[in-house]
């Protein structure tokens, strides 16, 4: 491959949470590199490339999710890679959290990245080769006030990913996450600024991530080359467990 | 439709399927008698699971149906219909005349 090939040409990428904040840059980036992206979210997108198709799904109904993946094994025959990257963000003190808030935070963040990569590694098994990628938050370790059931729900999936890297690493499936820091993206600016700020200036690379941070850890992680690498959550900014 | 016959096809492919990753020596018995599931399992925990998922997919994504074999309706049966491959082949079947 010549450095300037296209590094997914041939290959069949799943991208939930597709339309918007990261998923959506993240479904750009694939494109850019010839993937044929699967987007996958509650709405409607305006991506109009030609690589791109487009589910509307909600990942926490079992059924939807099963459906979806079922259709794209019968029109594609695979799926190499997936972000599971949908999510959602109630940043609230816990005294002031309505349950409707925390259980969509969980069914979304927690129940519907199990039900994506439960379906993927069914597909991805007949072909004994698949890369699930995770995203992560530095909320899991840095714990920041009116996080709790958000930040509990990314070291959740994150201990999941760990169990399902075991239970996948027969069928020649890695599960990985990379936890990002603050990226400017719709999620964020939910967030008052003074108080990301506040976070990101502790961080031992005080920066805010950029795009580019997160491509090249999941460009890593869905290496074909990193088929010994699982069960595994690399940090951005020099956050750590 | 898919027959009797035609399921249990399938699963003794998926049973071929696994054997064929398997030592010749530690090959599976493919019969409808074959237990799958229990103190008597051929398959360890693994194999189980391949298996179910394997016939899972292929019903679904070959046929063209729409059959979820690991469900509460399954797994709440005072008889596990995974115990053989002769009692999955009739689970799957009445899922089938069912329409799922």
């Amino acid at each position: 491959m010549t450095p300037d090939a296209p590094k997914y040409a041939d290959r069949v990428v799943v991208v939930t949470g597709a339309s918007r904040g990261l998923g959506r840059l993240l479904a750009d980036y694939f494109l850019g590199q010839g993937a044929q992206v699967i987007g996958v979210s509650r709405g409607e997108t305006d991506i109009t490339h030609s690589g791109y198709e487009h589910h509307i799904c909600d990942i926490t109904d079992d059924r939807a999710v099963r459906d979806l993946f079922t259709a794209i094994a019968r029109s594609h025959g695979r799926v190499d890679i997936v972000i599971n990257n949908a999510a959602v963000l109630t940043s609230i003190h816990a005294m002031l959290m309505p349950a409707a808030r925390a259980e969509e935070m969980v069914r979304t963040n927690l129940l519907g990245t199990l039900f994506v990569a439960r379906e993927a590694a069914k597909v991805m098994r007949r072909r004994s080769y698949g890369r699930i990628i995770g995203i992560g938050s530095m909320a899991s370790t840095l714990e920041p006030i009116g996080d709790s059931v958000y930040a509990a729900t990314k070291s959740a999936s994150m201990t999941m990913a760990g169990v399902l890297a075991r239970e996948f690493a027969g069928y020649g499936i890695t599960v990985n996450t990379v936890a990002v820091t603050a990226l400017e993206t719709d999620m964020l600016r939910q967030l008052p600024r003074d108080k990301v700020s506040a976070v990101v200036a502790n961080l031992i690379l005080p920066r805010f991530a950029t795009p580019d941070d997160v491509f090249n850890v999941v460009d890593f992680l869905a290496s074909a080359r990193s088929s010994y690498i699982t069960a595994q959550t690399v940090f951005l900014g020099g956050v750590h467990a | 439709m898919l027959t009797s016959d035609d399921v249990e096809a399938i699963i003794l492919g998926a049973l071929g399927a696994l054997n064929a990753g398997r030592d010749p020596d530690d090959q599976i018995p493919a019969s409808p008698k074959t237990a799958l599931f229990g103190v008597d399992a051929a398959l360890d925990s693994l194999g189980f699971v391949s298996l179910v998922t394997d016939v899972e997919t292929s019903l679904n994504v070959d046929h063209g149906l729409d059959i979820n074999l690991i469900d509460e309706r399954a797994m709440s049966r005072p008889q596990s219909p995974y115990e053989t491959v002769a009692t999955l082949r009739d689970y799957i079947v009445e899922l089938i005349q069912a329409g799922s």
